[in-house]
Formats: structure tokens, sequence, C-alpha cells
């Protein structure tokens, strides 16, 4: 502890004043390309070594491209390759064990700290491995197959002949088994990892219909899925996206429903993709779609395992990627954005009157203050007598034009719900009641709205929220300022402009492949579930849209008992005595 | 170009729009202009005799199914005659496009935008146009395919609205101005279906002639029951020196339904309808503009074409002084001649592409 001062000192010091050395402040340097001085740089599994930087147009990255093509026969070469491409010494996490077969083999095992079950590692590779006698096998490059046959105590085990294969394997969790004189690696499933529970849906929550949602491991969202869907067919293809993180993505399908050129297309672009780090179904989805400027989403995320089977049922394929909690599907229309996955569970005529609602909530959250001020500005006398008089009364003491009062109680309504979301939990929603509740009820006494205002932004929020589709809702939040600058300068003429330069732009969409606007434009053959949902039983093709393999759902008559008749049963109108 | 195949329904309903964009303006009136209190047997005269030219046309087409009009004037003339069919039917949508944007804009100043001037209201249509020939022409049919049901179902609400003021003695005397009037005079009104022009260059995306024929002949037979029903109503609900007077009459008819206290002066609904049958009217309108260009004078891309074009409508359009000399201007001109492009240019582009083939054949088989 610095020794304190006395007063005299202290005062003396003050005297003689001296600037304090200044310590010097940290820059990052530039990195000269050319020099070598680039530091790490990319990955470099092989182990080249050195960075390996490519320009534009150079073609696709790829962690396997670079590096050696074959496993070397030497352990210590194979040694230098693990330590060199996990950066050892400095990276702590590579677990490099070394030991002896019966004494004159040499052999090392290579794993990340973490990821792995150390017990099964050490219960099922290394003790069957080190009770090996020296009469019991032949040195020399089978050596690495009579391990993985006789030896090694787990069921998933893979040899690698591959070196890139085997730095994929451990930064997957596997665990690489290297015999010296062998020309290939034994890849152990030893993966285990902390993982969170399948817990309830948190965004599509729904009252009737299955209560799980996806959780943020790839594996158990396809066990989720398969145990909804269980069929031969249904096949789940892992490819790797990530320069450097490398991730791991699953194309879900149905082999004999969906049309294989969209998951040609799908395998195609995510295959192509060339950026660092894709991290969440969020990136990928923009990465792989159709229409990258357009504020309206043309893929559908779900929670919900049901609706990825149901969807994957009707010759989709569903996209989901390590990490992420959401199943991306493809191809879609407009229409499957406003389904929400319960409609799938009432009967027809309930989910119908719910997407006649989400229908008028999508009306309301994108046109309602533009209206407002259209009429009240431009178009007055559509307004009747009544109602007019009950608007300039409320009215008139304020002293904003329309448009400004809109736009203040918009984006008051804005912050809040930003705020509220950024809040941690219960504050977060006592924060949106109390904001909204205060800041209307404050504006209205002071004048600075009028109170049918507080009406109309009211209604606006609550279509809002009854969007059910999140990417739609954020797409129709800054769709209604568009919708008020346009009614603002135009009135009705400006929001149907809008609304017609809208509706061109979006029927010019298409979602990998099919127009988003299908089936109202262009007309395909009718469908049973596009906006108004019939009865199960009458859905008996799949949506033409998508040319699936085979185009029908159900039996002309699904319901078969119907033609039948009962063991004991009787005609209508019989006398049953 | 090639791979945009639509529908004969998105085919029909663009049809059906291009067709009846004259119900939204002075249509009716310009029918009891001619026939008096008979302006609805003027236009079931008028659809008969458009029926009669198009079923020709059609037969005549059959020989050249997938080729539009200007393929066809190769043919028949070979790239001279494809500059010239090609440069008329470009004058022709020109002068359309920009009287139509006059009229409408004209109009929408009347009815809601006093203080705005003219070229302001232009201006925001002619932004419509340019986005829609930007987005192309699959959108701009698909965008037809979901409008005009509503657009139709917005005029028959109008018709349903206006009915309790119907009174059939407004209909008398029923031969209005009389038989020479009607079918005399009445016959330059075939122009009423001149956009059946671009059946005839979208020929080559619709598909099979059958699909041509079906799709002209529904086009014209339902924009014919809108516009007969929009005249008879019209007639009906107004005596005879007053339907002479007004400028718009749907408008007119829209201004006049009142249910009950509250729901009145519903005028500015209509406006959603008209605005959008507008936009789509000059939008495909200045799409042709642009692809019969491209085509005509052998041009890799049509989206060069589109701003310069878009210039050039929004000056000639403003050339008229007032709303009167564009009223003048369409019935007296643009309504009266018209017809020409539609009908006598392109059977006379078939008849002689026709004998070219059958020269071309008979010299083969010498």
């Amino acid at each position: 502890m610095k020794k304190k001062d006395n007063f005299l000192a202290a005062f003396f010091k003050k005297l003689a004043y001296k600037k304090k050395p200044k310590a010097k402040s940290f820059y990052i340097p530039e990195i000269n390309e050319h020099s070598g001085n680039a530091g790490a740089g990319p990955q470099d599994p092989a182990g080249g070594g050195g960075a390996k930087k490519e320009g534009k147009g150079q073609g696709k990255r790829s962690q396997k491209a670079s590096g050696a093509a074959a496993v070397s026969t030497d352990i210590n070469e194979n040694l230098e390759f693990i330590s060199q491409s996990f950066n050892l010494p400095e990276n702590a996490d590579i677990i490099i064990r070394q030991f002896t077969i019966a004494g004159e083999v040499r052999a090392f095992m290579a794993y990340i700290d973490g990821l792995v079950n150390k017990q099964l590692v050490s219960i099922s590779i290394l003790r069957p491995v080190l009770s090996l006698k020296s009469g019991d096998f032949e040195r020399g490059k089978k050596l690495i197959d009579f391990i993985i046959n006789n030896v090694i105590e787990i069921s998933g085990v893979k040899k690698s002949a591959n070196p890139s294969d085997a730095i994929y394997g451990i930064l997957a969790g596997k665990t690489a088994l290297y015999v010296d004189g062998c020309d290939s690696y034994a890849l152990c499933e030893t993966q285990m990892f902390e993982k969170r529970a399948v817990e309830t849906p948190r965004v599509e929550n729904i009252v009737r219909g299955p209560q799980e949602g996806f959780t943020e491991d790839l594996k158990t969202n396809v066990a989720l899925l398969r145990r909804i869907f269980r069929n031969k067919n249904l096949v789940s293809e892992y490819l790797n996206v990530g320069y450097r993180n490398n991730i791991q993505c699953a194309v879900v399908y149905v082999k004999d429903i969906i049309n294989p050129a969209i998951v040609k297309e799908i395998k195609r672009r995510i295959n192509s993709i060339d950026v660092d780090a894709v991290i969440g179904d969020g990136v990928l989805g923009q990465l792989i779609e159709d229409e990258a400027w357009s504020l309206v989403p043309t893929m559908l995320t779900t929670e919900r395992p049901d609706r990825t089977a149901y969807c994957i049922a009707e010759g989709r394929a569903a996209i989901i990627m390590e990490g992420s909690p959401f199943a991306i599907i493809v191809p879609v229309t407009l229409f499957s954005l406003l389904h929400s996955p319960e409609d799938f569970f009432l009967k027809w005529p309930f989910a119908i009157l719910l997407r006649f609602i989400r229908l008028l909530s999508l009306f309301l959250a994108a046109l309602l203050p533009a209206l407002y001020i259209a009429i009240t500005t431009f178009h007055r006398e559509m307004i009747p007598t009544d109602l007019l008089i009950s608007i300039i009364k409320a009215k008139e003491n304020v002293p904003f034009p329309t448009v400004l009062e809109i736009l203040l109680m918009e984006v008051s309504f804005e912050l809040i719900r930003e705020a509220g979301v950024r809040m941690p939990g219960i504050v977060g929603q006592t924060l949106g009641i109390i904001g909204a509740l205060i800041l209307g009820q404050a504006a209205v006494q002071a004048n600075v709205v009028s109170p049918v205002l507080i009406i109309i932004i009211a209604a606006t929020g609550l279509g809002n929220f009854a969007i059910p589709n999140f990417d739609l809702a954020f797409a129709v939040r800054i769709l209604r300022f568009i919708f008020i600058f346009a009614s603002a300068v135009l009135g009705f003429y400006g929001i149907t402009l809008v609304l017609v330069a809208l509706t061109g732009a979006i029927a010019s969409m298409k979602s990998f492949g099919v127009p988003f606007l299908s089936t109202a434009a262009p007309r395909v053959r009718k469908s049973f579930d596009s906006f108004i949902m019939w009865p199960i039983w009458k859905q008996e093709m799949r949506p033409d849209v998508l040319n699936p393999l085979d185009t029908r759902k159900q039996a002309p008559i699904s319901r078969k008992w119907t033609k039948e008749d009962p063991d004991s049963g009787y005609r209508k109108g019989e006398d049953d005595a | 170009m090639s791979r945009i195949r639509f529908g004969k329904y998105e085919t029909i309903c663009l049809l059906v729009n291009l067709i009846s964009t004259q119900t939204f303006l002075g249509f009716p009136r310009t029918m009891v202009e001619i026939a008096g209190t008979a302006g609805w047997i003027l236009v079931i005269y008028v659809y008969v005799l458009t029926l009669i030219l198009f079923l020709f046309i059609s037969k005549l087409y059959s020989h050249f199914e997938g080729k539009d009009l200007l393929d066809i004037a190769e043919i028949a003339g070979g790239g001279v005659a494809r500059v010239v069919v090609g440069s008329i039917i470009v004058a022709y949508l020109v002068f359309a496009v920009s009287i139509i944007l006059r009229e409408f804009s004209e109009n929408m100043k009347v009815i809601s935008y006093d203080a705005s001037p003219v070229s302001y209201i232009s201006l925001f249509f002619l932004s419509g146009m340019v986005i829609s020939a930007y987005i192309g022409l699959e959108a701009l049919m698909r965008y037809s395919g979901i409008a005009v049901p509503i657009i139709v179902t917005g005029l028959i609400a109008i018709f349903i609205g206006v009915s309790p003021f119907i009174d059939l003695e407004n209909l008398m005397p029923i031969l209005g101005n009389g038989l020479y009037d009607i079918f005399v005079k009445g016959v330059l009104r075939v122009s009423t279906f001149s956009p059946l022009i671009i059946l005839y260059l979208f020929n080559p995306f619709i598909g099979s002639n059958r699909n041509f024929r079906q799709a002209g002949v529904y086009g014209i037979s339902i924009a014919f029951v809108l516009m007969l029903l929009c005249t008879s109503i019209y007639l009906s609900v107004y005596p005879y020196p007053f339907s002479l007077q007004s400028f718009l009459p749907v408008h007119t008819m829209a201004r006049t339904i009142s249910l009950g206290r509250f729901f009145q002066r519903l005028e500015s609904v209509f406006m959603f309808i008209w605005v959008t049958n507008a936009l789509i009217y000059l939008s495909s309108g200045f799409f042709l503009i642009n692809y019969v260009f491209k085509k005509t004078f052998n041009l890799v891309y049509y989206k060069p074409l589109i701003i310069p074009f878009a210039i050039i409508i929004l000056s000639i359009s403003l050339l008229p002084d007032n709303l009167m000399s564009v009223l003048k201007l369409v019935n007296d001109y643009f309504r009266s001649y018209v017809w020409i492009t539609t009908f006598p240019i392109p059977i006379l582009v078939l008849i002689a592409a026709r004998y070219r083939v059958r020269g071309k054949k008979g010299v083969k088989a010498r």
C-alpha cells in the first residue's frame, strides 16, 4: 500500500507541480499483407503455417482446401500437425494425450477439453487400448482398423484419412486417435457439452397443440423432428458453413415428397457462402434469401418442431443450424407468414376466424395511422358529421398538425417497445404498460395529442402484435411510417400509390423459385390452406407451387369410415326397435 | 423475356382493367352524348362489333401461334414493316398514356386536390409507372390478377349502392337520339375496346391460340358487362339533361350513395379503386411502350428507355391547356381514330403475312 504523505510534504508537492509521465496508449497496428506480419491469420487446420489471405474473386475460401492431403505415417509429424493446427501451446483447451500400446507402439489422442465426455474417453478408448498385449496385434497400417473393429468400445467411430476431417472432428467434440505407422485417424463420437433442455416455445406460444420448442442443439432438434415425423425418407443432410466458425447446419426434407431442385438449390446456396462466421439462423437466412433488399421476409422462421414437420410434409425443406433454436422453412408464400401453428390444431371455422383477425391486424398495423391522417387532412368530407364534431372538439386544444401528433406517438410507442424488450423480464413488461399509460395520459392532458389519436396508436400497436410472424411484423412497422408520409403528402392518393408499388414489388418476389404471392398471383390450382383453411379432410393436395414429387396428401376419401357401415349401425329414420 | 409466362386469368384481368378504365373517366357520359338515353344500346352494339372483329382477328392469328404483331409484321414485310408497325403502335401508346395521365390527374385535382398543380399530381402517377416498368411485366400481370377483382367488386358496390335511386323512366325514349346516331355515328366507338392491342403484343407470353382467343373473348365480355351496367345505371339514376353534365359519372354515382345517417359521402373510398385502376392502365401502357420500342428496333434492353419515355410522356401530357382541351382531344380525335391501330392495321398485317407464308410454301412445293 502506498505510504501516505504528511501534510507538509503534500503541500510542497502541490507547489512543485510536475506533470506525470503518461503511459503510452494502445493502438492496433496495420497489417502488412506482404511482409508476413499478419499474425495468426485465418485458421489453417491443415497446418499450413502462415496466413493465407485471398483477395476478391479468388474463389471460395475453404478450410479443407489447404494443407496436407494425406495423413503421415510418422507420429511425430502428426503431433506437430495437430499442435500447429491448434496453436499449441497457447491454446490451453486442446488435450493431447500420448501413450504407448503394449510398450512398443506409440500413439496419441487429441480432443478439446469441455467438448468431450472424459469418462467415456478414459473407459472406452484409453483403457481398452492400453490393455492390449504385444501378441494381440500386428504393427503397420492396418493396426488402426484392428483398434477400431476390436478394441474401442464406442458405437460411433469413423476412420479418416484426411487431416482436415480430423481437425474438424476434434472441433466438433470428437476424440481423434492416432497410432504410429498408420495413415488414418480414428474419430470417436465422444461429444458431450452443456445444453438447454427442451422447453416451451418462447415466441410461438399456442393454447392447443404441442408445447415443445427447438433448442440450440442441432441433433436434439433433428431428433425432435424425427420423433414427430417417423419416416425412413426423412433425410437430414449436414453442411458446414462459415470459413472460420465452420458450423454445421442440417437441411431436412422428405425425399419422396420434395422437388429435388429445391434441395439442390438450398445446398448450392449454403455451399457457396463464403463468410468468416455464420452465427445463428438469422445470419444464414440473410445470406441465402432471394430478396436481400426486401422488407418483407421470404422465409419462414419457426421454433416449433410440429410446424416444421407439417411444412416438410407439404414438400418444403427446413434448415436448422447448430446453436439456433429456430428452423428456417423454404420455400414459402406470403400467406404462410400469416398462418399460426395453432391453426392446424383448431377446427377450421375457428382457424378461419383467426386468420381474418390476423388480416385485419395486418391492415390496422400498416394503414390505420395513415388513413387517419388522410381522412382528417385531405378527405374530411368522409367523416360522418357527429364523429367529425367529436374529433374537432378533442383536437381543438392541440397545437400540432395531425401528422406530427402521429409521429410523436409512434416514436414514443417504438421507444417504449424497444426499452421494454431490453429491460429484464417483469421490469420490461411493467415498463411497457406503465410507459404507455402514463405517456398517453400525460400527452392528452398536456394537449400534445388528441384522445382519438391514442386510440388509433393503441389499435395499431395491438394489430402489430397480432401478426404471427416476427419478421413480417417488423416489416409492417417500417411500412407504417412510409404510409404515414405518403398520406401526409397526398392522402388516399398517396396511400394507394404506395400500396400499388408495394404490392407490385411483392408480386415480383420469389422464395426459392416460388412466386411469393401465389396462390393468388399467379393463380395456381386451388389450395385448401392458403388464406382460408378448409377442413383437414378436404386438404387433399400439396401446394401446387411447390411442384412436389407426390402431389397428393390424402386419399380422395380420407375418412373412409364415412363410406362404410359400422358393425352395429342403423339408418336415420329407421325404427331402432 | 421468353421465359416469362402468365396465365389466361391474369391476361383477362389486365384486359378488363384497361378497357374499363374509361368507365372511371367519361365513358357513360360520352355514350349519352352520342346516343342519348339509348347509350346502353350503343354499348351492346359496339360490343357485338368488337367481338366479331376480334374473332376474325383470332382466326387469322391461329396461323401464327406464339408470335406477336411485330413478328408477324416482319414475316409480312421484313424489318421495314416491323419498324413501321412498331412505330405506329409506340406512337399510339405514347399518345394514349399521355392523354390518360393528364385526364386522371385533372380529375384527381377536381375531386380532392384542388390546391395542387396538375404537374405535381401527374408526377406521382409517373413515378408509379416508372417503378412498375422497372419491376417488370410479370409483377404487373400478377398485380392485375389481385387488384382487378377488387376494382370490379368496388364498382359493383357503387352500382348496388346507387341502385335505390334507379328510375327506369329516365331510360325513355328507348332509342334515344335515333337509330342513325346509334348505329352509324356510334361505329367509331369500337375504339372503346382499343386496349385489345395488348393481346396482339402479349401473344408469346400467353401461350396457345386457345388461350389467346379465350382471354380476348372473356376480357371483352367482362368489360362489356361492367360498361353496360355503368351506362345503364347512370342513365337510369339521373335524368338525361343531368347525365350530359357530369365529368366523372362513376364519381357522381359514388357521391349519391347514402347508407343511413352515418355512412355518407363515401366517394373518397372510391379513390382507392380509381387510382389503382389508373395506375394499372398507365403502368401497363408505359411498359408496352418500352417493350414495343425495344422490339421494334431490335434493342437488347428496355430499361434504359424508361426515364426518357417517362419525360416524353409527362411533357406531352402537360401540353393541353386545361381539362376541357383534354376532353376535346380525347372525344374528337383519340376515340375517333384509335380503332385504326386495333383493328384494320392488325388485320392487314395478318392477311399480308398469311399470303407471304403461303407464297413461300408454294415456291418450296414447286
